[in-house]
């Protein structure tokens, strides 16, 4: 860098950290005065972890099953939505004029469509036509439980295994529509030149593609992948809708039955920041770190 | 538009299921030795205890249910707005939902006969509903009522005080709160709900009307077209009544509050 800027403490920043201050002070002072709310934090602990009884030992409470549940959903939705957009974004930069037509197809009619109503179709028609047809929860539960238990811990009990499959698929295809853009304008901006020098030493376009372009292609769109997967985190809630087990249906459960509003909500909004902050963080110290090399 | 939306949903839902295989759900749970309730959040009738573990006057009902038929019990936790449409998509064999039996909804589903009685009951906000104690006067324009979205209390709302401006909401929890803020007048809901809310906050809130304004039977809803099943569960009922399985449940559920530790 050339002129390293020093941080000099001007009365404008003071003024400015004063006057934040001051409006949070009042936005909590007026919440108190309108709210007249009874909190009661106390009760929220045993639901992240509770003493068995029984067995005398610490076992997870629903917010933690959520959280976890809330995490699978996330990294095999961006497993799928990952395929999906690189074959369509693939598709859609290099493909022949039906490749292209496609992936525009499938991109702009998701990319229009709320997400919400994506997962509420996809729930009710595809998966009860096809996903149910497979008899996946049956197979589950016959088999051992020693199955039974690597796939409660990589994906879902029995009970509701069908329905995880198909919030997974569903988020997979969004995501999927933006991952696509992503993986489509990194290789559009992969200078031509690299194609005419990789042909003139006798690859063929094929190989070009994969050994010189789709490499370059993964390097760029690196950071802008990692903050798609941030947001698919964030995404991840709607799946509630359809009665996934995640941090949010399970925090509403949870309001109905103890009446807990603003305790619980404040708690998952809490839990989704320590799951996403860290991840926005390093991606941005990453991108510190190695986008001038590139 | 979310009501749009579940309305059309459930038109095509129907015309799905006209099209899909018939086999008996009996038949169905005994050879798969398990039998998939659905069921929503609604204190007393079902709620998660501290250990995270269903509770509840329905969970008893369901779980002697499979007891009785030799089968394992899972229950499916579903958002209200979206129960029957999980239902007639095979999500789950059964609501055991405390689910009111209303013509509008027995047009789509079949309901077993009442296993239980159920009320509508109000409890309103003392400065905002001050002196307020009838229907009529809950029956004005300005007047607000916090219901839950798609249950029988917002058709006894609709029904009984037809003037009066509705917000509607996906949670029970999420009414209480705009009660307690003060923003509405009352909230309609099943019995015995609004009387332990009221006793929770007695400074704040109160039960202008003594008896129930309603009376509605609740009953398992199933897929229709399947007697077998039917027949099963109306007989089974009856069985639960004459061995009083049914009024010992209901007595402790819904008049003692003997299980409010189990849940906070």
């Amino acid at each position: 860098m050339l002129n390293k800027k020093t941080l000099k403490f001007t009365f404008i920043d003071m003024a400015v950290i004063i006057l934040v201050i001051a409006a949070i002070s009042f936005f909590f002072f007026r919440m108190s005065r309108v709210l007249d709310y009874k909190w009661e934090w106390e009760a929220i602990p045993s639901y992240f972890f509770f003493l068995d009884p029984v067995t005398g030992k610490l076992k997870a409470n629903i917010l933690i099953i959520g959280f976890f549940t809330t995490i699978k959903l996330s990294i095999w939705s961006t497993f799928i939505g990952f395929f999906l957009g690189t074959i369509s974004g693939v598709m859609g930069a290099k493909g022949s004029f039906e490749q292209r037509f496609v992936s525009r197809i499938y991109v702009e009619s998701i990319r229009n469509i709320p997400s919400l109503v994506l997962v509420i179709i996809f729930y009710y028609f595809v998966s009860s036509q096809f996903l149910d047809a497979l008899y996946l929860d049956r197979w589950l539960r016959d088999s051992s439980n020693t199955i039974q238990q690597i796939t409660g811990f990589l994906f879902a009990r029995p009970e509701n295994i069908n329905s995880f499959i198909s919030a997974i698929i569903a988020l997979g295809i969004y995501e999927g529509a933006y991952v696509s853009e992503i993986i489509r304008g990194g290789i559009i901006s992969i200078p031509e030149g690299q194609w005419e020098a990789s042909w003139s030493i006798g690859l063929s376009r094929q190989k070009t593609f994969l050994l010189v372009i789709l490499p370059q292609t993964f390097r760029k769109v690196a950071f802008p992948l990692a903050g798609q997967f941030i947001s698919t985190i964030k995404d991840s809630a709607i799946v509630s809708v359809i009665s996934i087990q995640e941090l949010t249906f399970q925090g509403m459960e949870l309001m109905s039955a103890t009446f807990l509003t603003f305790e619980v909500w404040i708690t998952i909004t809490f839990l989704y920041f320590i799951l996403t902050f860290p991840f926005s963080r390093s991606v941005a110290f990453l991108e510190r770190k190695y986008a001038l090399k590139q | 538009m979310k009501k749009i939306l579940c309305l059309s949903m459930m038109f095509l839902l129907l015309m799905g299921g006209y099209l899909s295989a018939q086999e008996s759900v009996i038949e169905k749970i005994q050879k798969q030795g398990v039998i998939r309730v659905g069921m929503s959040t609604f204190v007393p009738w079902a709620m998660k205890d501290k250990q995270g573990n269903l509770t509840g006057f329905e969970i008893d009902v369901a779980k002697k249910l499979a007891q009785d038929m030799g089968v394992k019990i899972e229950f499916v936790p579903t958002a209200w707005s979206g129960i029957i449409p999980a239902l007639l998509t095979g999500k789950f064999d059964v609501i055991i939902g405390g689910m009111g039996v209303t013509p509008a909804r027995n047009l789509k589903v079949n309901f077993t006969i009442p296993y239980e009685y159920s009320g509508m009951s109000m409890v309103a906000h003392k400065s905002k509903a001050k002196g307020f104690s009838s229907l009529s006067d809950f029956n004005k324009k300005e007047v607000s009522i916090a219901v839950r979205m798609g249950t029988t209390a917002e058709q006894a709302a609709r029904k009984y005080i037809p003037n009066a401006t509705l917000k509607l909401f996906e949670n029970e929890s999420q009414a209480l709160q705009e009660l307690n803020l003060g923003r509405v007048h009352a909230v309609v809901s099943s019995a015995p709900m609004p009387v332990f809310h009221a006793l929770k906050y007695p400074d704040k809130l109160f039960i202008p009307i003594k008896e129930n304004f309603t009376k509605e039977p609740i009953g398992f809803a199933l897929k229709k077209g399947d007697h077998d099943a039917l027949n099963y569960f109306n007989n089974w009922i009856l069985n639960m009544h004459a061995q009083g399985f049914l009024e010992e449940k209901k007595a402790y559920w819904f008049e003692s509050k003997d299980w409010e530790e189990l849940v906070k």
